[in-house]
């Protein structure tokens, strides 16, 4: 099977699908493959789901393969998620005997419409962390750059995807967990609004802040993914039942009129000159194509990493409490010492943070009555290499987590849909990409303006070089 | 009131006399005095923290679902 099948977006793999040039079967023969050749390379996935794949795939008929944009389209997900008999490990010691007993939401909407799963994917253990660092599993490393980090949490979900593992795969987003990993590696990430996906069968590090998140090559994957994963589910207590639009029906817009905003504050600061000049030709594209580009002001975002860390690590620290009793010495280092700042924390520390996010809500909307979106950077910096603790911009030094997700943690607060996609690539040979942010509910919105950003020519990026080749 | 800077024994009398998990002297000195550099240093989140309890929110709630508006 011609090996850049690997990396055809899943619209192109679906074509062959559906014009009989390859059936389901080979498809998961070649992802199969690849997965046996890059995984030792790449770590991004845990456990390889090859067999039930091809056994799915060889049941799917004629008529199944009209079921949905993913039928027949293997696809991954993120260690966290569960999978009916398959190992749930969350990255992690703790977890190393949890076998699913039944499929996560969204791994049940995939099946339904056809999907095959490939296996499970590597991350930060529990999600806690955006480096993506695994003394269990080993490190995730970036396509364009194995000496560099692919980012997380979802390290693995993104890899699989840069690596030409799978086509599409699914992430948690808790501060850019899934956004920022997709943006280090040159993907479509996406954060739906919060309870847009529901996370039920998705191991909890943060109810308040956690979101499932989708990674794809394309703007149109993302919208035929995401038609799949949304909707209501009454076990979990977020989820909305809100209708979910069609997606892949609004892509042909253009963007005439539409009114942009970019914040004048915090988030074109201390970042990556080159970032900064990807982002301004897509303003300037954006511009001479009838958007309107409104300044915005973000309210104050010098506290938001503390309220958003005085909410999750009290919440973590509940979701263990069971475990840290039974197994807490196979917990790591880092994140039983999280685990410990959220046994300190006072009660009304938590409750004044949650009060804080609801002011951001009130904060955010009242800017989306001037614009229609927010463009800013993903990430202020490129990805970095394996090992960087700390990075320095501007005289400011800062922790490399806390710089990976600088300009998305705050949209899991407010609960804003935002889409991180690339925008060009950087003189150090890595992608660089940019955040689109919409209403509550409006993924319609910025999945369009991603769309029209992807079709020119002059934003797209090469493929990573593997093993020698393109590719 | 000026807040006095944490000190170990504080966490240490906290966690024996509330219900607490289990800590060991290395996770309480990594709150007291970070070494790993994955979290914030506690007194310095204590700092924040007080100078957020500063700002009247009114009758702000707590963050619940969201609503399309």
């Amino acid at each position: 099977m011609p090996e850049e099948l690997s990396f055809l977006d899943v619209q192109s793999l679906k074509r062959l699908l559906d014009t009989g040039k390859i059936t389901p079967s080979e498809l998961v023969e070649t992802f199969a493959d690849r997965i046996a050749r890059f995984n030792d390379l790449s770590h991004a996935f845990i456990t390889v789901t090859d067999k039930s794949a091809t056994g799915d795939a060889a049941r799917l008929t004629t008529k199944d393969l009209a079921r949905s944009p993913f039928a027949g389209i293997p696809f991954a997900s993120k260690d966290l998620f569960d999978v009916e008999g398959v190992l749930t490990t969350a990255g992690s010691r703790v977890f190393h005997d949890r076998v699913a007993s039944e499929d996560a939401f969204t791994i049940r909407q995939l099946r339904a419409a056809g999907a095959l799963s490939m296996g499970k994917t590597n991350l930060h253990e529990f999600a806690y962390g955006a480096t993506g660092e695994n003394d269990v599993y080993g490190t995730c490393v970036n396509a364009y750059d194995p000496t560099r980090l692919a980012g997380g949490s979802s390290s693995g979900s993104a890899a699989a995807v840069a690596f030409g593992l799978v086509p599409a795969a699914l992430g948690t987003d808790t501060g850019g967990s899934v956004r920022a990993p997709a943006a280090l590696n040159g993907l479509v990430g996406l954060k739906p609004t919060i309870g847009r996906v529901p996370t039920t069968g998705v191991v909890p590090y943060c109810w308040t802040l956690d979101h499932v998140g989708l990674i794809t090559r394309t703007i149109a994957d993302c919208a035929d993914l995401l038609g799949i994963v949304a909707g209501f589910d009454p076990c979990d207590p977020a989820s909305s039942n809100h209708p979910v639009d069609n997606y892949a029906e609004h892509l042909g817009g253009g963007i005439k009129g539409l009114r942009v905003g970019i914040p004048a504050n915090f988030y074109y600061e201390r970042t990556d000159p080159e970032i900064l000049e990807a982002v301004e030709r897509v303003k300037s594209h954006l511009s001479e194509h009838g958007a309107q580009l409104r300044p915005v002001t973000f309210p104050d975002m010098e506290h938001s990493r503390t309220i958003s860390l005085t909410v999750q690590m009290p919440e973590a620290l509940s979701a263990h409490s069971a475990f840290l009793q039974e197994r807490g010495e196979l917990y790591g280092k880092d994140f039983r010492a999280g685990l410990a700042l959220g046994q300190c924390l006072l009660a009304e520390h938590y409750v004044r943070a949650r009060r804080f996010i609801e002011m951001y809500r009130q904060q955010t909307n009242a800017l989306f009555e001037d614009v229609d979106v927010i463009l800013t950077p993903a990430t202020p910096e490129i990805a970095q290499k394996l090992g960087t603790v700390k990075t320095m911009r501007d005289g400011v030094e800062e922790a490399i987590g806390n710089a990976i997700t600088r300009f998305t943690t705050f949209f899991n607060m407010t609960g804003h849909p935002a889409l991180t996609m690339p925008c060009g690539m950087h003189s150090d040979g890595l992608p660089v990409a940019l955040q689109l942010v919409g209403r509550y509910f409006e993924e319609s919105t910025i999945l369009r303006v991603g769309h029209f950003i992807e079709r020119n020519e002059k934003f797209a990026i090469p493929l990573p070089k593997i093993d020698g080749g393109a590719g | 009131m000026h807040m006095k800077p944490l000190t170990k024994q504080t966490l240490t009398n906290v966690c024996a006399q509330m219900a607490s998990h289990t800590w060991t002297e290395e996770e309480l000195d990594e709150l007291v005095e970070p070494k790993l550099g994955i979290i914030t240093g506690f007194q310095e989140l204590l700092d924040e923290l007080e100078t957020l309890r500063q700002i009247d929110l009114g009758t702000t709630p707590p963050a619940l679902t969201v609503q399309k508006r």
